[in-house]
């Protein structure tokens, strides 16, 4: 079932585009089927789950590579499940509207639905590398989603700046994943995590594998110092940032977290990673959402706030911190998800985001200020809402810590409650000044374009059903919070979650917050001004560009000194490399020198002789004659000897092979040289062809070692049997020939793959002389040998 | 006019060569030759062309399919490779007998298929080369 969902939503990507959505005012409703199907199917799983069943497929995919796609629904698949399919499916309404008959409606459903077969994917996965292929999805589709606009410069690299930072991520992840597979021996999650912790934690290699899979998590859930990805991913549409990068796919690190977490929590190194860079993040990203104009800012920095919250609670290894996690998770999705869709709207209406010029849309949108109301009093956390709950549950968390006897207890709480006082600052910024206040503070943007009810629809059932659930938990507990928070526990929990406790601490805490977070919503004015004071340069943005302008010069640099020179240079460098390698190799070992015993008691044959002697004249004719014409062909010559060499040891699909080559490379070198202009050959002077000379005698010691080497040793006497013996086998009698296309068929393939790119490549240069104007042979040549000459200047 | 002895030259030889390209791909599993060496001919044989005939002439006859031609060898090749993934492997062999008329039995495997992907992608790439070289250079004395 589980497939068949995936395989439903893969299909209606493609097909969604054929269908031109453009051309219906309602296709959003349209589009939000295949969704809500796995919606309602997941929602029959919740009483099942809830009482502990899973539910597991296997898909065979390679029998010779073990691999298999692994699919399991349990509490934390199901309820990460249920937010993907059920927010995609409000997106997917209001991306009908928002786009309103744009052309590109088709393509964005098309890259929706595929992030979302990724994403739910993603979180039902049993397989380590099936993981990682679903994560690497998301990330693709969440670049092409945030360079939507491919005429918006700031879009694309916001777009190649997220990428590069996931990407590099999940590559350190999946080094991780192959250690922690190596480690367990197992690449199946459920089968990982039901080894003793003891089995990860005492491994020699536990600490780099933690590090690489943490660093993964961590660039995906934008955390400090990653966080700045999240914000220059706001280019993308809206309803995308709405879902991939407030809702789903940034919490794809925490769902990682939250599923390794019974084998890790005990660590250490764990715990302390998890919570200073979780504690950093939620205040930093707080800190900053405050000073941010743009309604998109906001509410990106106070998403890499709250993402800094999830990750530090799942540094804990109780209970009420698991519990606490999924309350955080399905709280954020549900309040953010709409704060998203509504400064959407509001951009839609008025045309722009920018918070001082906004004023007064309540009267003009009455649905919509409902719609933030609701959202934003559950993000500021303020009783009886879903943020209220999740709130109380996380600051419960530091107060059993501190009560614990901690001293650093009391420090988290008062970091928690700081976060939240912000939390209720910037909400209460949100709600007030576009919907309530009288007037902006600049040219105020006039509501030019009001939103259908139906467009602010998917707004009030999102933020409707995060209203609804505070007030039905006892129907919802068993099957959406405990199964998940006992996956995460990996042991079973038991809940019983209210609204009200009582004037207990905790809530006193939480008054404490919100006093502080209307003190600072009264004085924003001069905090804005005051952070406005702070240094702009100082940001992640910055330094990561500054980090890739620095690869970029560095690749600029090795380039120039190994290939810059002219083309004698840069054939030593790489002949003078392999023989070094070789001499290193050679006189690190020791023996190998010696192993180079020449027979001198075997007598070369006749024909062996004169084919030799044949070949050294053709060759000291080539690097002594004048006329260039005159060198290919004498070089044609070395070939054909060679070729002739072939022939006498009976190796005919060699020596055909070498002659068709010989023959090509010969009027390619001819046709290459017809197009330089003839020029003066000058006489090379006595150092340099001296400091050739050096080259090619080593080089040629080279070849003679690895030749009499490959002789002497048979390295891997046993494959040359298998391959005779099993050339009948493999259906042919040329036993090179099998050897290409069937016994080493891959390297082949790999061999056409590379050749097709060189061909692409090549062709791309050879064009490219064309575009250059033709040089005049009587001014000076300019390049030398070693003068640099960097492309630029060509 | 040595071009007119060439012209000739290549009206007998192209075909041949060919011919000979082809017997290369079928035999090229049991006897010299294959995929690779089937590609050098073919390549040879438009050089042939090239030279009697023009570049010119060539390129109208084949220079749009050259490019695709690579990217349809290289697909054939992976298709072939994942011919065998139902067997359990990727690039397994797989074999079918074809009863011809007159109890000759053709034996066509996954290999075959893999051998002509190669051809394609060899002979494409050395006369694409062969074609972009031989244009005249602007400005050159041609």
């Amino acid at each position: 079932m589980l497939i068949t969902l995936l395989a439903l939503l893969a299909v209606s990507a493609p097909t969604l585009w054929l269908l031109k959505p453009q051309r219906w005012r309602h296709a959003g409703w349209l589009a939000a089927l295949p969704p809500l199907v796995v919606t309602a199917w997941l929602l029959t799983q919740l009483g099942p789950v809830g009482q502990g069943a899973v539910i597991r497929e296997h898909y065979v995919w390679s029998e010779a590579f073990g691999l298999a796609l692994d699919l399991r629904l349990d509490g934390l698949s199901l309820f990460f499940g249920l937010i993907v399919a059920g927010i995609g499916a409000a997106i997917a309404v209001y991306a009908g509207y928002y786009f309103e008959k744009k052309t590109t409606l088709g393509y964005f459903y098309a890259l929706l639905f595929l992030f979302m077969t990724s994403m739910l994917g993603l979180v039902w996965a049993d397989n380590l590398l099936a993981l990682f292929v679903f994560w690497e999805g998301t990330s693709i589709t969440s670049y092409l989603l945030i360079s939507f606009k491919l005429s918006d410069q700031k879009a694309l690299e916001g777009a190649r700046r997220a990428l590069i930072v996931t990407g590099m991520g999940a590559l350190a992840m999946l080094g991780g994943f192959v250690l922690l597979g190596q480690i367990g021996g197992s690449y199946t999650i459920s089968a990982l995590l039901a080894l003793p912790p003891a089995t990860f934690t005492s491994h020699a290699l536990f600490a780099p594998m933690l590090i690489l899979i943490l660093l993964g998590a961590l660039t995906k859930s934008a955390q400090f110092p990653f966080h700045f990805w999240l914000p220059g991913a706001m280019s993308a549409p809206t309803p995308a940032s709405a879902y991939l990068h407030s809702a789903t796919m940034v919490k794809a690190g925490v769902y990682l977290l939250a599923r390794l977490h019974p084998a890790f929590a005990e660590s250490p190194l764990w715990f302390w990673t998890l919570l200073v860079v979780g504690g950093i993040t939620m205040l930093m990203g707080a800190l900053i959402a405050l000073r941010q104009v743009d309604l998109k800012a906001i509410l990106a920095y106070a998403t890499v706030s709250q993402l800094g919250v999830l990750v530090m609670l799942l540094a804990f290894n109780s209970q009420t911190a698991a519990v606490a996690l999924v309350l955080g998770i399905l709280a954020h999705a549900l309040y953010k998800g709409p704060l998203f869709l509504i400064a959407g709207i509001i951009d839609h209406a008025t045309g722009t985001r920018d918070i001082r010029h906004l004023a007064g849309l309540a009267k003009a949108m009455p649905l919509l200020a409902a719609g933030v109301l609701l959202a934003g009093l559950s993000m500021a956390g303020i009783a009886p809402t879903f943020g209220f709950l999740a709130k109380e549950t996380l600051l419960e968390v530091f107060f059993y810590w501190m009560e614990s006897g901690d001293p650093l207890g009391l420090v988290g709480l008062i970091a928690s409650a700081l976060a939240g006082a912000l939390f209720v600052a910037y909400s209460l910024v949100l709600i007030w000044e576009p919907f309530f206040r009288r007037a902006a503070p600049q040219k105020q943007a006039a509501v030019q374009h009001p939103p259908s009810a139906l467009f602010v629809l998917p707004v009030l059932l999102l933020a409707g059903v995060g209203t609804a659930i505070p007030f039905m938990l006892g129907i919802v507990e068993q099957g959406l919070f405990a199964a998940p928070a006992s996956a995460v526990l990996g042991a079973p929990v038991t809940l019983h979650l209210s609204l009200w406790h009582g004037w207990t601490p905790v809530f006193l805490t939480s008054l404490l917050a919100i006093a502080l977070g209307l003190l600072v919503f009264w004085l924003r004015q001069p905090v804005r001004a005051a952070f406005a004071q702070a240094p702009k340069k100082l940001n992640g943005t910055g330094i990561f560009d500054g980090l890739v302008n620095g690869l970029y010069t560095v690749a600029d640099w090795s380039t120039r000194s190994v290939q810059g020179a002219t083309l004698p240079t840069q054939v030593s460098v790489i002949l003078l490399a392999a023989t070094g390698f070789l001499l290193y190799a050679g006189l690190s070992s020791g023996t190998l020198l010696a192993e180079l015993g020449i027979n001198w008691a075997a007598r070369p044959t006749f024909y062996e002789v004169v084919l030799a002697a044949l070949a050294v004249v053709a060759a000291l004719i080539t690097v002594r004659i004048q006329s260039r014409l005159s060198a290919i062909i004498s070089l044609g010559m070395v070939g054909a000897s060679v070729m002739l060499i072939y022939v006498f040891f009976s190796a005919p699909d060699l020596a055909l092979t070498q002659f068709l080559i010989e023959v090509l490379t010969l009027v390619l070198l001819v046709l290459v040289f017809f197009r330089i202009p003839p020029q003066e050959v000058q006489p090379i002077p006595k150092r340099i062809s001296l400091r050739h000379l050096l080259i090619s005698l080593l080089v040629a010691g080279w070849g003679f070692g690895m030749a009499l080497l490959a002789a002497q040793r048979p390295f891997f006497a046993t494959i040359s049997d298998y391959f005779s013996l099993n050339v009948l086998a493999a259906h042919g009698g040329n036993i090179v020939n099998v050897i290409l296309v069937d016994f080493r068929a891959m390297d082949t393939l790999g061999e056409i793959s590379v050749m097709v790119v060189a061909a692409l490549g090549g062709y791309a240069l050879l064009r490219a002389s064309r575009l250059r104007p033709v040089q005049d042979p009587s001014q000076p040549t300019p390049p030398k040998a070693r003068s640099r000459r960097g492309d630029k200047n060509a | 006019m040595p071009e007119r002895y060439l012209a000739l030259l290549d009206r007998i030889l192209t075909p041949v060569l060919f011919l000979l390209a082809v017997v290369f791909l079928i035999v090229g599993h049991n006897e010299p030759g294959g995929g690779f060496a089937a590609g050098l001919v073919v390549a040879t044989a438009f050089l042939m062309q090239i030279l009697a005939r023009g570049d010119d002439f060539v390129r109208k006859l084949i220079g749009t399919y050259l490019q695709p031609a690579m990217g349809v060898g290289l697909v054939i090749a992976i298709f072939s490779a994942i011919l065998s993934l139902p067997e359990g492997a990727f690039l397994l062999g797989v074999w079918w007998k074809i009863p011809l008329p007159g109890g000759a039995v053709l034996e066509i495997g996954s290999p075959t298929l893999f051998d002509i992907g190669v051809f394609l992608v060899v002979s494409a790439f050395v006369t694409s080369y062969l074609l972009e070289l031989s244009r005249p250079a602007r400005g050159s004395r041609r």
